[in-house]
């Protein structure tokens, strides 16, 4: 028997174009999207050669190394950094487990006091930071507190809080719970269950979580300012300098960490990569 | 241009300069007392202390940037046996002064020795006001006498009790001569439609005030209420058609470097270092102000100390040594304007160009015609609030 | 879907504990001074004394409506332009990120590891007047040929936008992500278009996303000072830029208290109204 040849008719071009047009056109947007987002940071990134006459970084005079071989070169600004990510990390880990908690909490069970939990949650965004900074300064004031990194933490944990919990609260609501009733039937405890099915579905929420946080953290100025003592974080360095002229080297910090942190991210993609390919 | 001044001429003139600028700070000083009055300080202690609590603005102290040291105040903690530690945590008279409030207004003490603040804020005059600076040690600050006559009598601290100059900066007006004409006057500044939507006045009430209520005609070290209107009431005008692009504090600088702005409002220091060609800056034709960033020895700071570094850099030595770096030891100097009388001519020997800058050593003419705003204006809720509702629509 | 357990005794509580306890000492109690500042009189020079001044709030609403008001639109405006720009990319990276999704949310929010006054003064100068983005917009006519960006309320928007892009960005990814794509091949199964799919299947469950992104930005947005100060002009000041004068250089600090609270009741409400729309299981849980 052999079969019918039955002639095929080749789609239109145009209707190929459009179908591949659709296909892409989210990856298109999406690129549009990261060059609108990183653009300013190509502009930071090619001052950060710049070669200024003065004390100012404002406009292109010609291009130099110097800024990247002495970056360390204008005093405080490397204990600057150095706090703004100490403070950074831990403060992101806290806030996001503590938040974690309570999203846990707010979403899965009831009990009294839900909806006032939800409005502290609410409270801090709400607050404008300059009140919120110096009330806060007033408290520990009050209770006669060393100014410094513990304030400067406390007072960071305390506003990314509610960062936290809106992010995570987020992915538990459309949690399928039916995934942890089949763990549980299948002789898992709560425990288990939880460590083993729910946080690894809810780590990206987490994930997104501590980088929110670190990011608002690192970025922070007005409550750190008044909490901070003597101790000068990199926004505060920034913020400081800006009067007589933030120096090129501020450039090539916040290059050199964007840098380095998407580099790290990147060879964690690509090793991973590596290491299921060769399991595969 | 300005010509080579003996020390003697520069004193003399500078002296019936300072007179005409000091009378109204004499008068006001007259209208309100500053006598201690049952405050009760400790009894002053003439030992130096194991270290000097610095806080100041960031970039304004000579430094070597490539060991992160500053050479006179290495060399102070030589001469003295005194480290100082010095913090760049002021950024902004108003954020410090939030900030220092705080403990000051519930009797707790901030740990500094000296702290630096600008007179064109309400805030070294309120610090006065409320107690929360210590007198400065006099005898043990002879150089005193180096002080510029000009500034030695402001009307927030007539006798200079509590404060003393670190640096000054002039207000007056940047244009940039590729885009517009010679701005020269307020009037031309805030009236010329040509500029429109072009231009920026600073937020500082001092700053703004002065050379507004001085091209009225009126004079900004005696703020009436007459003549209060009449300066917000041209500066509305300017708001209102849309003249005035924004009012801002040194934000000037990056736009008008870039061609965005054609005028500024702006101050003497930032200009020198902008390195366009096409920007030039003078003080406007009917007078412009000046403003100094002084040392204050907040409550709980340890007097001697804090006297015997401002007698050290009141020495005109090093005095040039902050101004203008210091080519031996490898640093740079902060090149704003000098309190120090003497200093001009040290760096007349290692750096002339320098000592010959308008921007930083002053002419004559140009300290004639800066004026110090009034400081109980400063002080007035009724002009702050509608200042401040003005830049803020 | 989610469903509740039922009162379990001490659980939930244990699990809130340490938060709360941490916004309860370090921010309830700085809000009751607050409050309390709120409702005082006086001045810098003469101190500020508790007299229970309710004129303080009258003051902030009757003397402040515009920049309330001012505050609120361009907070809202802001929103709705981050969500829409930001949900394709959310979609995107869930659906299509594969391996780099990671890598593409620290991109999201990378921008933040440069100081804001750094990256404002980078789009002060792409938006520069003699920029090319400003010269090209005039060819286009969108601009008059005198027009601006900068010191504008668009700036300020579009300032508040950019800044607020990873607030709105990451929960929605977070909730998108979530979607098992076997739903949407269902739908597409039973006929559904593309697009009827999206409408009737991710949208709704990505509805969680959109509602913590969109008051994750909407709440701080509505307080925000700076953009307003460096990209706008006078006329465009927010309340967040009076509460800040009021408390730096008119160290009014009972105006300034009165005034934030008048802002935080003002979001509250306006969150009530926006969880009624919405439909309350979506806000809480």
């Amino acid at each position: 028997m052999s079969a019918v040849a039955v002639p095929v008719r080749r789609p239109k071009a145009s209707t190929r174009i459009w179908a591949l047009a659709r296909r892409h056109v989210l990856s298109v947007y999406s690129l549009l999207f990261f060059v609108y987002l990183l653009l300013p940071i190509a502009i930071v990134a090619a001052f950060s050669f710049n070669h200024p006459t003065g004390r100012f970084n404002y406009v292109w005079e010609g291009f130099t190394w110097d800024n990247w071989r002495y970056w360390d070169g204008v005093p405080g600004l490397r204990s600057a950094i150095v706090l703004s990510l100490e403070i950074g990390l831990l403060a992101s880990i806290v806030a996001t487990v503590l938040g974690t908690l309570i999203a846990l909490a707010l979403v899965r069970y009831g009990f009294r006091g839900r909806g006032a939990t939800n409005l502290l949650v609410f409270l801090p965004l709400s607050t404008p930071e300059i009140v919120l900074g110096a009330s806060l300064l007033t408290l520990f004031l009050n209770a006669n507190v060393v100014f410094g990194f513990w304030t400067i933490l406390i007072a960071h944990v305390m506003f990314c809080i509610s960062f936290a919990v809106v992010t995570v609260k987020a992915r538990l609501i459309g949690f399928d719970r039916h995934l942890e009733e089949a763990a549980m039937d299948l002789g898992a405890n709560e425990w288990v269950t939880f460590a083993r099915v729910t946080l690894p579905l809810v780590a990206p929420a987490i994930l997104a979580a501590l980088l929110l946080c670190f990011a608002i953290s690192i970025d922070d100025f007005v409550v750190t300012y008044f909490n901070s003592g003597s101790r000068v974080t990199f926004p505060l360095f920034v913020w400081g300098a800006a009067r007589n002229g933030a120096p090129p080297q501020v450039n090539v910090i916040g290059t050199a960490i964007f840098a380095v942190a998407v580099g790290a991210m990147l060879a964690n993609v690509l090793v991973q990569t590596r290491r299921t390919k060769g399991v595969a | 241009m300005s010509e080579h001044l003996t020390r003697r001429q520069l004193l003399e003139r500078a002296g019936s300069a300072g007179i005409v600028l000091a009378l109204p700070g004499w008068l006001a000083a007259c209208g309100g007392s500053d006598e201690d009055t049952g405050a009760f300080t400790p009894p002053r202690q003439r030992k130096l202390a194991k270290t000097l609590r610095f806080s100041n603005w960031t970039l304004y102290m000579d430094t070597n940037n490539k060991n992160h040291t500053h050479p006179t105040l290495d060399e102070f903690e030589r001469l003295h046996g005194v480290h100082v530690a010095y913090t760049e945590d002021v950024n902004d008279n108003a954020s410090y002064f939030g900030k220092i409030q705080a403990p000051l207004s519930r009797g707790q003490l901030i740990d500094r020795d000296i702290i630096v603040m600008t007179d064109n804020s309400r805030y070294p005059s309120l610090l006065i006001r409320r107690r929360w600076v210590e007198k400065l040690d006099k005898n043990a600050i002879p150089n005193i006498a180096n002080l510029q006559p000009a500034l030695q009598h402001p009307g927030w601290d007539p006798d200079r009790t509590y404060s003393l100059p670190w640096q000054s900066g002039m207000t007056g007006i940047a244009f940039n001569d590729s885009l517009t004409d010679p701005v020269l006057s307020i009037d031309d500044l805030l009236g010329n439609p040509k500029l429109k939507g072009k231009i920026t006045v600073l937020s500082e009430m001092a700053d703004a005030l002065s050379l507004v209520m001085l091209s009225n005609g009126d004079d900004p070290a005696k703020v009436t209420d007459a003549s209060f209107d009449r300066a917000i009431a041209k500066i509305q005008k300017a708001v209102d058609s849309g003249q005035i692009r924004n009012f801002t504090g040194n934000e000037y600088a990056p736009p008008l470097a870039k061609g965005d702005l054609a005028a500024a409002m702006s101050w003497s220091g930032d200009i020198a270092q902008l390195p366009n060609e096409n920007l030039h800056w003078n003080l406007p034709t009917d007078g412009g102000d000046i403003w100094t960033d002084n040392m204050l020895i907040p409550k709980g700071g340890d007097v001697y100390t804090a006297s015997v570094y401002m007698n050290y850099v009141y020495d005109p030595k090093v005095a040039a040594e902050i101004e203008a770096g210091n080519p031996k030891k490898g640093s740079d100097g902060i090149f704003y304007i000098c309190p120090v009388v003497g200093a001009k001519e040290e760096i007349q020997k290692t750096n002339p160009e320098l000592a010959d800058n308008e921007l930083i050593f002053p002419t004559d003419e140009m300290l004639d015609n800066v004026h110090i705003f009034d400081a109980e204006a400063l002080n007035n809720e009724k002009y702050v609030t509608a200042w401040q509702n003005l830049i803020s629509a | 879907m989610g469903f509740i357990h039922r009162h379990r005794g001490l659980t939930p509580y244990l699990l809130l504990a340490p938060g709360v306890a941490w916004l309860a000492i370090f921010f309830l109690v700085p809000l009751g001074f607050l409050a309390y500042q709120s409702l005082q009189s006086g001045s810098i020079d003469f101190g500020y004394a508790f007299t229970w001044s309710w004129g303080n709030y009258w003051e902030a609403v009757r003397d402040y409506r515009p920049q309330f008001v001012r505050s609120l639109a361009y907070a809202g405006v802001a929103t709705a332009l981050a969500l829409v720009v930001s949900y394709p990319v959310a979609y995107w990276i869930a659906f299509r990120g594969g391996r780099w999704k990671n890598l593409l949310l620290l991109l999201i929010v990378a921008p933040f590891f440069v100081t804001y006054l750094i990256r404002t003064l980078a789009w002060q100068t792409i938006l520069a007047d003699h920029g090319v983005v400003v010269r090209t917009l005039h060819e286009l006519h969108v601009l008059g040929s005198s027009g601006r960006l900068l010191n504008t309320a668009v700036a300020v928007v579009a300032g508040i936008t950019y800044n607020f892009l990873p607030f709105m960005a990451l929960p929605l990814y977070v909730s998108l992500e979530q979607i098992d794509q076997r739903l949407i091949e269902a739908a597409e199964d039973l006929y559904a278009s593309r697009l009827q799919a999206f409408v009737r299947v991710t949208l709704p469950l990505s509805l969680p996303g959109v509602v913590a992104g969109t008051l994750l930005t909407f709440i701080p947005a509505a307080g925000d000072f700076i953009n307003a100060q460096l990209l706008g002009s006078p006329r465009n000041h927010m309340i967040g830029n009076v509460i800040q004068s009021k408390f730096l250089e008119l160290t009014d600090y009972p105006a300034a208290a009165s005034m934030s609270f008048v802002l935080i009741a003002a979001i509250v409400l306006a969150v009530l109204a926006y969880a009624r729309a919405v439909g309350t299981e979506q806000l809480t849980g």
